[in-house]
């Protein structure tokens, strides 16, 4: 059975991957799970300078799903090169990425400071926890052909451009995002969302709103996939609410090439696995003998 | 850390709303620490609730875990309604835990609601390593006490307040302790509580080591989504389910 996908002459032994902010660096997980089972990890949001996030609390339980508005705490490059690369690089899964600027300009510059040393970048144009930069670009199609071009100017490696579902349609994003000669489209980002305690009367997060995940955006992500697929021809990777190979499978028939897995990193840490061998024993069961057969093979 | 399929050996009501869960683990009763805790899994394949559920390991007593929980929400719920035979998913053991020596001076364990779970185990070891034990617990009313022959067993005094002065001293636990502290010397303290409890011991200024199990939402229990942080003293972030949970009172912010 052939579990192996192929994004822009990247090769993912399978097609699952760690989603990013749900995974670290690897590092707390890989004392659960063996790193290598997974096609790729995409690694915690990287800015340029240390940042410290939002303030407590921060994240939420829906029905559903769970509401977090983390704002990108992470150490920095400089940290995320030095400290965190060497150790993922130990493993047998292809290394993507994820990079969040606050401006054109910083986007480049991490492009060029990361893109040599991992496999793809993941351009995060969709982080809802965050004033500037993040979905603020991500909902502006003009915006994201602007820095997608930019970033693919300067990157050695190829290069995912993370789309946000907070718009009115998806689709004229990710044509920005073709056009501009991204190599993949990644989706979706967590949904704009907010939970109210009744008895205090007092949002249940901190900034008021946040990013909702997990199995309750499922249904939207399968359809933005959906639409997306019939809109451009570069790969899909498809994200939201993926719980079990069941949920995998979907993102497949609606057009994903490859899927992250997210939330259910926190409520199952064997999901990778029991994913892989869902989609592997689906695959024989209905007689294909390829993820890529699967891609976009939905019956209307 | 491990995942672990466990068979609940009881789950009984052994206060007001307050309940006793165990089972088998040679694993987790070998490696516990006290202050360590577990992520549960209360439902499995659940939407709501979805995530994991943070409790203290209270005690372990040969290869059998307890865990001491108050009924709260729906996880909780969930939880309280699971019977002998039934399996739940566990994570653990998580975090760090509390440090145990022979201090040359008394020890003080305040403890305050469900904070008094994790401090169980945490007597016993500080007992064991020869020290004199000094437990103060709050409570909100009588019938709400739990664990109290317990802590008799491994403290050399016990201090019980209660919120409206049904048993004990009348008024929060912390306010008890501050009396104590002129005559106590003590040379270290430990507390584990709602956050209100331990700002205020924070305020005291104590003049030694005072050691605190903090609580915070979680999501992954090891580290790895960043849900859980806090800032440290010099603005650097910490995070409690990977850090902590136990922390010096001075080196966060609360
Ligand atoms: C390290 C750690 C150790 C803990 N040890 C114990 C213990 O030994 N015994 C015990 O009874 N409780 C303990 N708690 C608290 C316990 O995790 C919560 O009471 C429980 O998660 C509530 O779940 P629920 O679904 O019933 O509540 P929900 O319906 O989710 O919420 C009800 C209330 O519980 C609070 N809550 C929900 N999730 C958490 C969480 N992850 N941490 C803190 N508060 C939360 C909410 O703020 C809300 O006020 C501990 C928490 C932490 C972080
Ligand atoms: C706690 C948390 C932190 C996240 N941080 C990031 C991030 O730093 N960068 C990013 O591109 N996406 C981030 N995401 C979004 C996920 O990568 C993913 O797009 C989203 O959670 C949907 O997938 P899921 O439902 O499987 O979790 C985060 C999600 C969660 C829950
Ligand atoms: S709960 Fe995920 S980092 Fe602490």
């Amino acid at each position: 059975m052939n579990l192996e996908v192929e994004i822009s002459g990247v090769k993912f032994k399978n097609p699952i991957i760690a989603a990013s902010g749900t995974f670290g660096f690897g590092r707390e997980f890989s004392k659960l799970i063996n790193l290598d089972l997974f096609g790729g990890i995409s690694t915690k949001g990287i800015t340029l300078k240390k940042r410290t996030g939002n303030p407590q609390p921060r994240i939420c339980e829906v029905y559903g799903g769970i509401i977090n508005s983390v704002g990108l705490e992470n150490p920095g490059v400089e940290a995320f090169v030095n400290d965190e690369l060497p150790f993922l690089r130990r493993f047998d899964t292809k290394i993507i990425a994820n990079i969040n600027g606050f401006s054109k300009e910083e986007f480049v510059e991490l492009a060029k400071i990361v893109s040599p040393l991992v496999d793809m970048l993941e351009v995060n144009l969709s982080c809802p926890n965050v004033k500037e930069g993040g979905m603020a670009f991500g909902k502006d199609p003009d915006k994201v052909y602007e820095i997608t071009k930019e970033v693919k100017k300067i990157s050695s490696c190829p290069v995912i451009v993370k789309l946000t579902p907070n718009v009115t349609d998806i689709t004229e994003l990710a044509k920005a995002a073709e056009k501009a000669g991204a190599d993949a489209i990644s989706l979706i980002n967590t949904v704009s969302a907010m939970a109210i305690d009744i008895e205090t009367r007092r949002p249940l997060i901190k900034m008021v709103t946040g990013g909702l995940s997990g199995p309750a955006i499922k249904p939207i992500a399968i359809r933005m996939v959906y639409e997306c697929f019939q809109k451009v021809k570069i790969p899909i990777i498809g994200m939201g609410g993926i719980m079990n190979y069941k949920d995998a499978i979907e993102f497949f028939l609606a057009g994903a090439t490859a899927i992250q897995i997210g939330t259910v990193n926190f409520v199952n840490p064997n999901a990778v696995l029991e994913i892989r061998e869902g989609i592997e024993n689906y695959l024989k069961a209905h007689g294909f003998k390829s993820v890529k057969d699967l891609v976009g093979n939905i019956i209307i | 850390m491990k995942l672990l399929d466990v068979e609940i050996a009881e789950n009984k009501m052994i206060a007001n709303g307050i309940y006793l869960l165990s089972f088998e683990s040679d694993y987790l009763a070998k490696t516990f620490k006290p202050g360590n805790f577990v992520n549960i899994l209360v439902e499995k394949d659940s939407i709501y609730p979805l995530l994991r559920r943070p409790f203290s390991i209270s005690f372990v007593k040969e290869n059998k875990v307890f865990i001491g929980y108050k009924v709260v929400g729906i996880g909780t719920q969930i939880l309280s309604r699971k019977k002998k035979g039934d399996t739940i998913n566990i994570l653990g053991p998580l975090g760090n835990s509390f440090l145990i020596e022979r201090f040359d001076g008394k020890v003080a364990v305040v403890g305050g609601g469900v904070g008094i779970f994790p401090l169980l185990s945490l007597c016993h070891e500080l007992k064991k390593a020869g020290n004199e034990v000094d437990v103060f617990l709050g409570f909100r009313s009588k019938s709400d006490l739990f664990f109290v022959d317990e802590f008799e067993k491994v403290s050399d005094n016990l201090f019980i307040s209660t919120d409206d002065g049904s048993i004990g001293f009348k008024g929060n636990t912390v306010e008890f302790f501050k009396t104590k502290i002129a005559e106590g010397n003590y040379k270290v303290a430990f507390s584990c509580g709602p956050k209100p409890m331990l700002s205020a011991i924070k305020s005291l200024n104590l003049p030694f080591k005072c050691y605190v199990s903090l609580e915070e939402k979680m999501a992954c229990g090891i580290g790895a989504c960043l849900c859980c942080s806090i800032k440290g003293k010099e603005d650097n972030m910490l995070h409690v389910c990977s850090d902590g949970p136990v922390f010096d009172i001075m080196e966060v912010e609360i």
